[in-house]
């Protein structure tokens, strides 16, 4: 960014400085075990599909229009169609899809230049400065979740949020569990902005922390197990028996 | 193409022309020289400004470019484990052929090699794949083969053009060459193949079946180059010899049908649904026309016609069903490697992000290569024809009067077994 962002034109230092305190109510984060290993579970049955999640992850990371880190999937034909369509019996069901970290992540095997590596806390992060742009991690992401700088990048607002740096065209990008956030102890803006509270995250090596609770207590799925990829981002599927 | 283009037939040859350079030609190093220029600029208006201007996408990532480098890669088999392979059997039977045949394999890895640059983002950092190598990545390893192979060819080109060539250098080459020519197409598959996410690719079969295509492929490129080398430059091959490479690849069309068929029945009767489903898209969905233009045309008519002794000894028919076995490993390339992209795994509403300002998501999954693909492609072409030219003129042609009297030995081998 060549000119300061608003937020670094109000003096700014930090992300936390510039949060309003409501959004550090639900989002300071703490590791539960020396190793920490960052993990989420997304509540299906709490999320309503508002997108608020997918559209703060685009202002917090800068990601540029026609670019998603993070978007909400629609079970059924069309993002406004139920999937399951009997009157009277109508049900929808949201699958919010970002970067799945990986324990075993082809997207990290593949890179030639070792671009995309495990960072702290075993998630999966890219560096730009290493990226040739071959797109292997692109082809070999079982969920589709890399987006690709195809050229000059617009923003909304134009200028950009500033919050991280950008990405140069030609390189690959992806949801990094907002880890200029997680350097300060707080949890990734999708987290802490969801108005249904669908998301937990945390510390998947402690016992004890609320999202290993979670995935256990609600016996929590994970997409295309069957690919042998290991997810850190676990759903729980919804408890009613009947549609709405 | 006229007789005469490179030099006239009969002439001898000579690498600085004589008497001054023909019409035809100038002619031919104006196209090439035009196609290199049109390449050229289309893969700098690309590098300046982004991939943007590909009809690519984050759904369909990988294109032409990578269909081609599949191709190139495997067109280059013919040459080298041709030679390599009559070498090791004893047969001298395309003796006549070699130098033209490690010319066209070497001309297809240097153009293949090439051919990655145009698909990186950012080709400026491709030299990062050399200093800091992730040995996990098949890509590294295709490169590191890719690299040894075109130094093995150029070896196999450096004992060929001297003046005598050394028995016992060939086969010791020879032994070197097959198993490397071997690598390079099973590494290069495997780029693909040993990926979760792309359960058409994901095959124990995609190796043995790039080497069945390289080797129909190849086989088809040398002949077609012989066929023009031989009208143009005045390069003695006899009908004889071409057919039998003609009957050579009569056996690769068999083996790559063979291989095709034996996955196409495994995945039907008893795959996993996503790869039913990737594989549905060629057998009866979008990518059907080119399935079966490619199976019909491209291996099943070639397959008929080089079977009959008669037709295959004609250089005509053996021309027609070169072309036709080239263009349906092109077309093969182009269905691997866009069924598996048209049908992401995940594939719910609204799809995966389209990547593009005012393009946020992009579900009709659509691949149409733009005007800057077409010309990079062509520039490729024309790289790979300036280097044949170049090893015809400096290599194939010089070493032709060396060996004169093994062609006329060959030639009247040939009469007594007629």
């Amino acid at each position: 960014m060549s000119e300061p962002s608003p937020i670094q034109q109000q003096g700014s230092t930090s992300v936390r400085e510039a949060l309003p305190p409501a959004s550090l109510a639900y989002g300071e984060m703490e590791p539960g075990t020396d190793e920490p290993r960052w993990g989420m579970a997304v509540d299906l049955e709490r999320c309503i599909g508002c997108w608020s999640c997918a559209v703060i992850c685009k202002s917090e990371n800068d990601v540029p229009l026609g670019m998603w880190w993070n978007r909400i999937l629609t079970a059924g034909d069309a993002l406004d169609t139920p999937e399951i369509g009997e009157f009277g019996e109508l049900s929808m069901h949201w699958v919010p899809l970002a970067c799945q970290h990986c324990d075993d992540a082809p997207c990290v095997k593949v890179c030639p230049t070792s671009a995309t590596y495990v960072g702290e806390g075993g998630t999966v992060l890219v560096n730009q400065d290493d990226c040739i742009g071959c797109r292997y991690c692109m082809a070999s992401c079982p969920y589709g979740v890399r987006v690709f700088n195809w050229g000059e990048p617009e923003y909304a607002p134009p200028d950009g949020t500033g919050m991280v740096e950008a990405r140069p065209v030609g390189s690959v990008e992806k949801c990094s569990l907002c880890v200029h956030r997680r350097d300060e102890g707080l949890v990734p803006s999708c987290v802490w902005s969801c108005p249904a509270q669908a998301r937990i995250f945390g510390d998947l090596n402690d016992p004890d922390s609320e999202v290993v609770q979670a995935i256990r207590s609600r016996n929590g799925s994970r997409l295309l197990e069957d690919k042998g990829t290991e997810p850190k981002v676990y759903y729980l599927e919804p408890r009613r028996k009947r549609p709405l | 193409m006229t007789t005469a283009i490179l030099t006239r037939r009969d002439a001898v040859p000579a690498t600085g022309a004589a008497s001054g350079p023909s019409t035809a030609w100038k002619v031919w190093v104006g196209v090439l020289a035009a196609g290199l220029a049109v390449g050229l600029g289309c893969f700098l208006y690309q590098w300046t400004h982004g991939l943007g201007v590909t009809g690519l996408s984050n759904t369909v990532t990988w294109g032409m470019y990578i269909v081609s480098f599949m191709f190139l890669v495997g067109a280059s088999a013919g040459g080298l484990i041709v030679v390599a392979g009559s070498e090791l059997v004893g047969t001298t039977r395309f003796k006549t052929l070699s130098r033209l045949a490690v010319v066209v394999s070497v001309a297809a890895v240097a153009t293949a090699a090439g051919a990655i640059l145009p698909d990186l983002g950012r080709p400026e950092l491709a030299w990062k794949m050399i200093v800091q190598p992730n040995l996990t990545s098949p890509l590294v390893w295709d490169m590191a083969v890719l690299t040894t192979y075109l130094v093995i060819g150029g070896v196999d080109l450096y004992v060929l053009s001297r003046p005598s060539v050394s028995e016992r250098a060939m086969k010791r080459l020879a032994i070197i060459t097959l198993p490397i020519a071997i690598l390079v197409h099973s590494v290069t598959a495997w780029i693909f193949g040993l990926m979760v996410a792309r359960p058409f690719w994901n095959t124990a079969l995609l190796a043995p079946m790039f080497i069945s295509s390289a080797l129909v492929s190849g086989t088809a490129l040398v002949i077609l180059v012989a066929l023009a080398a031989r009208r143009t430059a005045g390069l003695r091959f006899s009908d004889r010899m071409l057919g039998g490479l003609g009957w050579l690849m009569l056996w690769f069309l068999a083996a790559d049908a063979f291989l095709l068929l034996a996955e196409i029945l495994t995945t039907l009767l008893s795959g996993s649904p996503d790869h039913v489903h990737q594989l549905e898209v060629v057998l009866i969905g979008r990518l059907a026309p080119l399935f079966w233009t490619e199976v019909l045309l491209g291996v099943v008519l070639p397959f008929v016609v080089l079977s009959n002794p008669r037709w295959r000894s004609k250089p005509v028919v053996l021309a027609v069903v070169s072309v036709l076995a080239v263009v349906g490993v092109f077309f093969k390339r182009i269905n691997i490697l866009l069924s598996s992209e048209f049908e992401p795994l995940v594939d719910l509403a609204p799809g995966i992000p389209g990547g593009r300002p005012g393009q946020a998501f992009d579900a009709a999954q659509i691949y149409v290569p733009t005007w800057v693909e077409w010309g990079v492609l062509i520039g490729m072409a024309a790289f790979f024809l300036t280097l044949v030219t170049i090893g015809v003129r400096r290599i194939v042609l010089p070493g032709q009067s060396n060996d004169l009297a093994a062609t006329i030995r060959d030639a009247g081998h040939h009469e007594a077994h007629a």
